[in-house]
């Protein structure tokens, strides 16, 4: 046979292994192995040895004998370069389950690879989350550092899986990187275990344990970030859960098996939503720090300016309904600038630049805020929302109560903060970051996270109109309890009533030495007034940022 | 004969030497991280290799001319085999009382070893054989029968007799009267095999002749239904379709064979569940994962956990895999030796059915030339089938892997065979 023929036939068998590998998932899948039969006769083609016509028969069948048998171990060889390099992801990782009795590869329980799962550390090296091996020789996912313990999540291979940083971190910590393919390629070939690489969070242990404290287990959540570079410096949740108590591993024994179960079940039945990070799943009416957005929207249409002035007689009636004035100052005083509205928390001010405002604009500014949106972020999270039903804002009464914070606002503590955050960084929001790198246990980094700019809310102007009005609001107004001798602080209260029940106490602030950095949002559920619980919780913790 | 020194063979004996040392070496270390060997860790693979350069001497002491490069090929992959059982044997414990599963091998090893003396020895040519075909036809029907009505069942197969001491597999010796009596009748009838009567334009098949080979082709059908093994109907079936092609050139032949074996493969899926159930595991282990697939999901996870360079001899779990050291041996190596030690022991068996070909070749009488071509044929397709099996190209059957599978029966009879085909290019030696 001419070489001609033998190249093509060649080449055309190359191609059918790729498109073969490529489009089927087994080695024997129905169409593999059809176009193993193909791939036998091409290499057939191509390996048939030409023998003169001179040649007996004998000597020419044995020949052609051994041709055979060669393409019959090519063909096997075509097999095991499948189960042995292209394939074995795809076998290692495919479990059958039926509850009770379970089909997986027991090489991936071996010890070692679960004792090698990197650690979760806070900003200064504080361990949050690592793999320890326990007395009796078995490895067990311990969380040494409680007040963050339930930002890692729980890792829990034999029973519930794995949440938070532990689920949306796996892949580096069970030793998978971008960075780093190659190196981890050539562990996989010469079957080296890839160590699991250790995530550093931005998180600060201190500021941590102190929001940790001052929320004292009651419902709510607190976020503290850095303006300008989005790094979380503490994020707190209560009611929440021990992850200690979940993680067990392949490894585990029938009563901690039991344990992990029992307590899993008591989660469940508590029924207080201690598995939801409130300070980014939780969704609150946020009350008056809301009217940053409403400010916000006027500010930038050119509706208004600080300086104008409104007139509050105690009560406005929009439709059939009266919003009564609780806020004011001065009972016999009836009008004020925009700023003093801002200040003194006036929601009849308000519900009257929200109807001047309109649906749509009002609509807009909040999706420059990034609602309606999942922020981009290492743990999961919930969008914020204006409204449950769009036809709210379209009456007037629903768009004037919605422009001072009830309504039907749902709103994340993470997106408050994040509000905040856009007033001081000049109308531009940070993608918020829990992680700073990734780092080999040795501490080399792999991965340096980056501050990046997630959107801009607004101008820089109307950023800084809305500084000015959130300083006075501390300066002069009803955030006076959040001042910092010394320090540049800004902030505005909350209180959010939700039906019978006392309302949810709201705080939203910044401070900072020369200019504003830091950036505090709290919300306690049903605990009463903003000035009075969230306040002093959010000016701490300014405090205590500045003392970094 | 004077004595004449095989040098090749003996160069190449290095090879199997440091598998042995370097492979022994390994399994120590995985397990107690140390090198400090004790003669009870180690006379196994010393008389092993004593066994081996033993025979070697011998051979050049008589003064035997045949093939050189034969020898070592069987020496590198028994030695594979022992080394296998040597390291599954802390891990797999199933210790009949009187030997390890390694002294056990290395016993096995040691008669094979006294058979391929024998053979040498005492056969004086092979072409005395050919006289005896009907005699080796009858014999080996005898064994099936016997097989058949007394045999025991193992996994599902009937394949072994209960001799009380040891049990043992006479289909292994079968498949060698098989070729013994094939290539004596083929070789009397070639030609009118070939040809076929002529009647006007039609070239009909010589039935009379074809007779023999057609009893042969219901046994193996015969085979399948009442041993219950598909492995060794398709070995018993694929020696006498690639003898029949080497005697005649006749490709219409394997055509027909192959056409009418596949429809009676497919009746018989359908009037035997098992045969059924193998084909479906085949195709889809995880179709009955914790019964009849477990075994093959296990060695797919062992062939995946190998990648390109294994985990190291010792380095990985075998003992995972249920009957690794027979059905799946393949497997084991293919984890702890990597994609490269499958192929490495691939291209072994290629060599070793290239080397028997090319004895085959060689040899001068035509008889002798279709004998060797016949059991080199033995050799190379229970292993591809075996293989196929492991890899899940085949179905799985319980045909054992040629020198490496832990088994007496399979052992003896594949050094038989090296016996013969040494014996049969020693012909070629002196044709020089």
């Amino acid at each position: 046979m001419s070489w001609f023929i033998r190249t093509a036939a060649l080449v055309a068998a190359t191609a059918i292994v790729a498109y073969g590998v490529a489009t089927t998932e087994d080695r024997t899948d129905p169409r593999w192995l059809a176009l193993l039969l193909m791939l036998a006769l091409l290499w057939g083609i191509a390996l048939w040895p030409s023998l003169g016509r001179q040649v007996r028969t004998m000597d020419r069948t044995m020949v052609h004998v051994v041709a055979a048998f060669g393409v019959g171990f090519l063909l096997v060889g075509a097999q095991l370069v499948r189960v042995q390099a292209l394939d074995r992801e795809r076998i290692q990782s495919r479990i059958y389950s039926t509850g009770t009795e379970v089909v997986a590869d027991p090489r991936r329980q071996a010890l070692e690879e679960e004792s090698q799962r990197g650690r979760i550390l806070a900003s200064d090296g504080t361990v949050i989350a690592e793999t320890q091996m326990g007395d009796d020789g078995r490895p067990r996912r311990v969380y040494p550092f409680g007040p963050a313990a339930y930002l890692a999540g729980y890792y829990s291979p034999a029973l519930y899986g794995a949440t938070n940083l532990e689920l949306s971190y796996d892949a580096a910590l069970s030793g998978r990187s971008e960075a780093r393919r190659l190196r981890e390629w050539v562990d996989g070939i010469l079957n080296r275990p890839t160590p699991g690489y250790d995530i550093v969070l931005t998180i600060d242990p201190e500021l941590q344990s102190q929001a940790d404290r001052l929320l004292g287990g009651r419902p709510g959540g607190i976020v503290v970030l850095d303006a300008h570079t989005g790094a979380v410096l503490a994020m707190a949740s209560a009611p929440t859960f021990d992850p200690n108590q979940l993680s067990v591993g392949t490894t585990a024994s029938e009563e901690e098996l039991t344990a992990a179960r029992t307590y899993w079940e008591s989660l469940q039945q508590s029924n207080d939503g201690r598995l939801v990070l409130r300070p980014t799943q939780g969704r609150y009416p946020p009350g008056s720090t809301f009217k940053t957005i409403t400010l916000a929207g006027a500010l930038e249409s050119g509706l208004a300016t600080l300086d104008k002035v409104y007139r509050d007689e105690g009560a406005l009636t929009v439709d059939s309904r009266v919003i009564i004035e609780q806020n004011r100052p001065d009972p016999n005083r009836v009008s004020y600038t925009l700023e003093e509205g801002y200040g003194y928390s006036l929601n009849v001010v308000f519900a009257q630049l929200g109807l001047e405002l309109g649906a749509s604009r009002l609509t807009e500014a909040a999706q420059r805020f990034g609602f309606g949106e999942p922020i981009p972020f290492d743990l999961p999270v919930a969008p914020s929302a204006l409204s449950v039903s769009p036809e709210h804002l379209t009456s007037p009464a629903g768009l004037a109560e919605t422009s001072f914070g009830q309504g039907q606002l749902l709103v994340t503590p993470l997106q408050m903060a994040l509000v905040t955050a856009a007033v001081v960084n000049d109308g531009q929001i940070a993608v918020p970051r829990l992680v700073d790198r990734i780092q080999t246990p040795a501490g080399e980094v792999v991965d340096q996270r980056q501050p990046e700019t997630w959107r801009r809310a607004m101008s820089a102007d109307t950023a800084a109109q809305i500084e000015r009005a959130m300083r006075w609001s501390v300066e002069q107004g009803y955030a006076s309890g959040a001042q910092i001798p010394g320090a540049i602080v800004g902030g505005k209260t909350g209180t959010a009533e939700v039906g019978d029940r006392p309302p949810h106490a709201w705080f939203i602030g910044f401070a900072g030495r020369e200019e504003p950095q830091y950036v505090v949002a709290v919300v306690v559920e049903n605990a009463g007034s903003g000035s009075e619980v969230a306040l002093p919780i959010g000016k701490a913790l300014l405090e205590a940022a500045l003392q970094r | 004969m004077a004595a004449r020194i095989r040098l090749l063979e003996l160069q190449l004996l290095v090879l199997p030497a440091l598998l042995g040392i370097v492979g022994l070496l390994t399994v120590y270390l995985s397990g107690t991280g140390t090198t400090r060997w004790t003669w009870a860790d180690i006379w196994v693979s010393l008389a092993f290799m004593g066994l081996v350069l033993g025979t070697s001497v011998w051979l050049s002491l008589i003064g035997f001319s045949g093939d050189q490069v034969l020898f070592p090929l069987v020496a590198m992959l028994s030695g594979l085999g022992l080394l296998l059982s040597q390291r599954l044997q802390p891990v797999l414990r199933d210790d009949p009382g009187w030997a390890t599963l390694a002294q056990r091998q290395l016993i096995y090893l040691a008669l094979s070893f006294g058979l391929l003396w024998g053979t040498l020895t005492f056969l004086r040519g092979l072409e005395w054989l050919r006289r005896y075909k009907y005699t080796a036809a009858i014999i080996g029907l005898g064994l099936i029968l016997v097989t058949m009505i007394f045999g025991i069942e193992i996994q599902g197969a009937r394949l072994w007799l209960d001799l009380g001491v040891v049990t043992v597999q006479p289909g292994e010796l079968v498949k060698v009267l098989l070729v013994i009596f094939l290539a004596a009748y083929l070789d009397d009838y070639r030609d009118l095999i070939a040809t076929g009567y002529r009647l006007g334009p039609l070239t009909l098949p010589p039935l009379p002749y074809l007779l023999p080979m057609l009893i042969m082709w219901g046994m193996s059908i015969l085979v399948v239904v009442l041993q219950r093994d598909l492995g060794n109907a398709l070995l018993l079936f694929g020696i006498f379709l690639a003898m029949l092609y080497i005697a005649t050139g006749r490709v219409a032949y394997v055509l027909a064979g192959l056409l009418t074996f596949a429809l009676a493969v497919y009746v018989a899926l359908h009037l035997f569940s098992h045969v059924g159930v193998r084909i479906q595991v085949w195709l889809n282990p995880w179709s009955d994962p914790l019964q009849a697939g477990f075994q093959p999901i296990q060695a797919d996870y062992a062939f995946a956990h190998g990648h390109i360079f294994g985990t190291g001899l010792g380095f990985g779990h075998p003992e995972f895999i249920p009957v690794v050291a027979s059905d799946y041996a393949f497997a084991a190596i293919g984890e702890e030796l990597g994609l490269l030690g499958t192929v490495a022991v691939l291209g072994l068996y290629l060599l070793l059915v290239t080397r028997g070909m090319l004895i085959a070749l060689q040899a001068r009488d035509s008889f002798v030339r279709l004998l060797a071509a016949g059991l080199t044929v033995v050799l190379g397709l229970q292993t591809l089938i075996i293989l196929a099996g492991n890899v899940r190209l085949l179905p799985l059957t319980g045909i054992t892997l040629p020198f490496i599978s832990a088994g007496g029966s399979s052992l003896l009879t594949n050094f038989l065979i090296v016996g013969l085909l040494l014996k049969a290019s020693e012909s070629v030696g002196e044709r020089r």
